[in-house]
């Protein structure tokens, strides 16, 4: 059991139960059934939870998959900030929305999802709140001032042998876009320098003048055709 | 046939084919078949003729797609267990009564056509739970006196949600959608990818969506009336008291002109000879028998007693006998185990308790038990928290203070239970003479078994040359067999057959250390810096194996088996056909 990512199955849900609901509404009003305005209702709120739910957020830990195209949808969903931000917010919102569309038969399939959806999303949240305020000692939490190790705190599936709980290692409660990652430009130039200007440095003056005498002395012995040490004579038959 | 991005054609077509087949064939009896027609039409229109009621056809429309989507459904869901009966699938492929490569290869297709089963059971079950609301407005407002038992609701203009949530077809079936809703949004590809655990745990409901689906099919909604001698439809009831109550004989008087010849006597005998006839007594329905409990008891036991047969088999730990660490995070485990046998290129389960009491995850074998040695192992890359601490358990982290050599340290290791073996389409590729195998990185893991068996004995096998292709971004990474393949690569020479393995390696990342080791002079030189050209080696294999079928395996990322399988299905000039196995890991 380890880091279970809720949000991400709970925004997968919502967006089919947007789905879900625009299906009913549409079926509610070209069926023209009584209580007809439900449908229409349906239909718009679940245009809203479509476009609410289709940019996924980031994963905190691994590369997250894009939706295609879902940038465009970023940017203004990025701009109600915390409102979108916070999964409490959302939870609450969609748990509201699909109140309405129960009342009607076509459209209740739609509600049962979405606040399915909705309880994912506290679910997620509980889950992080919790363990949190263990570690940073929130005033409200009775285990902060017990270390994070007494029974008291533990998670029920410590129960099941041997795994420990990993809920901890879920930081950050909120939905982060993704953001496309700025190309770096290869510096071309970078490793190529400028050829020095000055000339090298010089040995000191005892260094320079050492080999000099010394290669006069050794020019002696070397100087010249080939010595050979025994002499060789040329023997002509 | 050709498979696009693993999508098989010729699985989605066989399955449009089968559904419409028995959609039509369900869907549109009950037009044909009197008894519901006239039944229906009895107790909605009265007397009126049936081609003008708007009402009827909207009440049969409802009805019959309702029904022909259940028939659809039963089909599916039934079929769908099939493909995950993985142990029968292995002894399937392993046994001699499928000789076919054919066939075989259609065993790879078995999670793509589970896939298309859940797929299809997701529309129809849409088309289905439409329908049925829509049956549900009209049996409350077309609520029958004259035939009470036929209804499904309880009295007229009965709220259609009451008729959902309190009888039993009704709350079972919004129970079933919603479990399939949770199973839905769980299985999809993003989710798989990220979270395995969460498609995993969701996938598991399956069990109460069947037991759900057993007890929906028994509502008994459906009826078929088993008094039909003595109560044909269309007859006439004198009992009744209404519009139809008209005196016999002045209705016959209205409809024959031929005079009664004897009088009233034989009004009796006449009645038998014509099309009208009277009720002799009132209808009896009976409840259909649940068609669905036969469709899906059979697969439903198989898969149980599947899953109860591997549960008892990995019932035994097995005895570790030796972990070694490689280097690039991968680590090997020796193992042994009582009566376990295995095919190169499968793969087992590993589940240990003290890691996670619920997660249980594939390898792949690369060493396989043989005749002379029972030894079996797997190579696992440390990637993700279960790894590391499966690796934190049996390699402990040398402390700095501890005196102690490793190897002194008394070994403690904790239980490991394995299922297994499960098939997989590398097996495949002993039986092709010409074998092109492809390994990104660890993928080389299901070739290792194959390297390690061909050491033991090449002769039994179809097997004349293999393509080993290996891509690495470290070169350390070669380190994990490079003993192996020199191994392999002498024993061959030795016994005069150089040409049988053409081992090829790359680099693919082009700065840092570009030498494998002093001593593995034979994989050096066979090392390339950079990514292979695929074109230029599918033309050379394909230049000197003319005319032959080259059978082509690739474990590794998804753009290199894309690449590979478009480059299997293009044709070249020297006759020479590759035909690409896949295999599919999330």
């Amino acid at each position: 059991m380890g880091q279970i990512e809720w949000a991400m199955w709970a925004n997968e849900q919502a967006l089919a139960s947007g789905l879900i609901l625009i299906t009913g509404g549409i079926v509610a009003t070209a069926g023209h059934f009584t209580q007809w305005y439900f449908g229409a209702y349906s239909i718009v709120a679940g245009v809203f939870v479509c476009l609410l739910e289709y940019p996924r957020g980031k994963r905190k830990k691994g590369s997250t998959m894009e939706r295609c195209g879902q940038k465009y949808m970023t940017a203004v969903v990025k701009l109600f900030g915390p409102l979108t931000r916070n999964y409490y917010i959302r939870a609450v919102l969609h748990l509201l929305l699909s109140v309405p569309a129960g009342f009607l038969l076509a459209t209740i399939l739609g509600t049962a999802c979405l606040a399915i959806a909705s309880g994912i999303y506290l679910l997620e949240m509980n889950s992080t709140h919790s363990q949190e305020s263990v570690f940073l000692g929130s005033p409200l939490n009775p285990c902060s001032s017990v270390s994070p190790q007494t029974p008291a705190c533990r998670n029920a599936w410590e129960l099941l042998g041997g795994c420990r709980p990993r809920w901890a290692a879920v930081r950050g409660e909120q939905w982060t876009p993704i953001e496309p990652k700025p190309r770096e430009r290869p510096h071309v130039g970078g490793t190529i320098k400028q050829p020095p200007s000055n000339p090298p440095p010089r040995p000191p003056a005892e260094a320079r003048k050492k080999p000099s005498e010394e290669a006069e002395a050794a020019e002696g012995p070397s100087a010249g055709p080939q010595d050979n040490p025994i002499p060789v004579t040329d023997e002509i038959v | 046939m050709e498979s696009v991005g693993g999508w098989h054609p010729g699985h989605a077509l066989l399955q449009l084919f089968l559904c419409q087949m028995l959609g039509l064939y369900t869907g549109w009896n009950p037009v044909s078949s009197t008894s519901l027609n006239n039944t229906v039409s009895s107790s909605v229109c009265g007397s009126c003729e049936l081609s003008c009621c708007q009402e009827f056809w909207r009440f049969l429309l409802g009805l019959c797609l309702s029904r022909a989507s259940a028939s659809v459904l039963n089909l599916n869901c039934s079929l769908i267990l099939l493909p995950m009966c993985r142990t029968l699938l292995a002894y399937l492929r392993g046994s001699q009564k499928v000789p076919s490569r054919r066939t075989r290869r259609l065993l790879d297709k078995s999670r793509t056509f589970h896939i298309t089963c859940g797929v299809t059971i997701c529309i129809f079950s849409g088309v289905h739970v439409a329908a049925h609301l829509v049956n549900a407005l009209n049996f409350s407002v077309n609520y029958s006196e004259d035939f009470v038992e036929l209804n499904a609701a309880r009295y007229r203009d009965e709220d259609p949600r009451k008729l959902l949530f309190t009888t039993v077809p009704g709350l079972t079936g919004v129970c079933m959608v919603v479990v399939l809703f949770l199973m839905i949004t769980a299985s999809t590809y993003a989710i798989r990818v990220s979270n395995y655990d969460i498609f995993w745990y969701t996938h598991n409901l399956f069990f109460v969506f069947y037991m759900l689906l057993m007890l929906h099919v028994s509502g008994g909604l459906l009826k078929y009336q088993t008094n039909l001698d003595t109560h044909s439809p269309g007859c006439i009831n004198l009992n009744r008291t209404s519009s139809q109550n008209i005196s016999l004989p002045e209705y016959f008087s209205e409809h024959f002109h031929e005079p009664f010849p004897e009088g009233f006597s034989k009004s009796e005998e006449f009645t038998q000879n014509t099309f009208v006839k009277i009720c002799v007594e009132e209808p009896r329905f009976q409840a259909n028998f649940p068609q669905t409990w036969l469709w899906i008891s059979g697969p439903l036991c198989l898969y149980c007693a599947e899953r109860l047969y591997r549960y008892i088999r990995s019932n035994k730990p097995v005895t570790i006998i030796s972990v070694i660490s490689h280097p690039s995070d991968v680590m090997e485990i020796r193992m042994v185990k009582e009566n376990f046998k295995a095919r190169p290129g499968q793969y087992i389960i590993l589940h240990c308790p003290s890691v996670s009491a619920l997660e249980n995850h594939p390898f792949t074998l690369t060493m396989c038990p043989t005749e002379t040695k029972a030894t079996f192992g797997v190579h696992l890359k440390i990637v993700g928290d279960w790894t590391e601490r499966f690796r934190d358990l049996l390699l402990p982290p040398p402390s700095q203070d501890s005196e102690i050599l490793p190897f002194i340290q008394s070994r403690n290791y904790p239980k490991l239970y394995i299922d297994g073996p499960f098939g997989s389409p590398f097996e495949e590729s002993l039986n092709y003479e010409v074998s092109l195998c492809v390994a990104g990185g660890i993928g080389v893991t299901p070739f290792a078994s194959i390297l390690n068996t061909l050491l033991d004995d090449w002769k039994p096998y179809k097997l004349r040359r293999l393509y080993f292709i290996w891509v690495c971004r470290d070169i350390q990474s070669f380190c994990w067999f490079a003993d192996l393949l020199c191994v392999l690569h002498n024993k061959f020479w030795q016994e005069n057959r150089p040409d049988y393995v053409n081992i090829q390696l790359y680099l693919s990342r082009t700065d840092g250390i570009q030498i494998i080791g002093e001593k593995y002079h034979i994989l050096n030189s066979r090392l390339f810096i950079g990514r292979p050209r695929w074109k230029l080696l599918f033309d050379e294999i394909a230049k000197c194996n003319r005319g032959k079928t080259v059978g082509v395996f690739c474990c590794g990322p998804n753009s290199l088996s894309k690449t590979l399988h478009k480059l299997s299905n293009q044709n070249n000039s020297y006759g020479t056909r590759f035909e690409y196995n896949k295999e599919s890991f999330s």
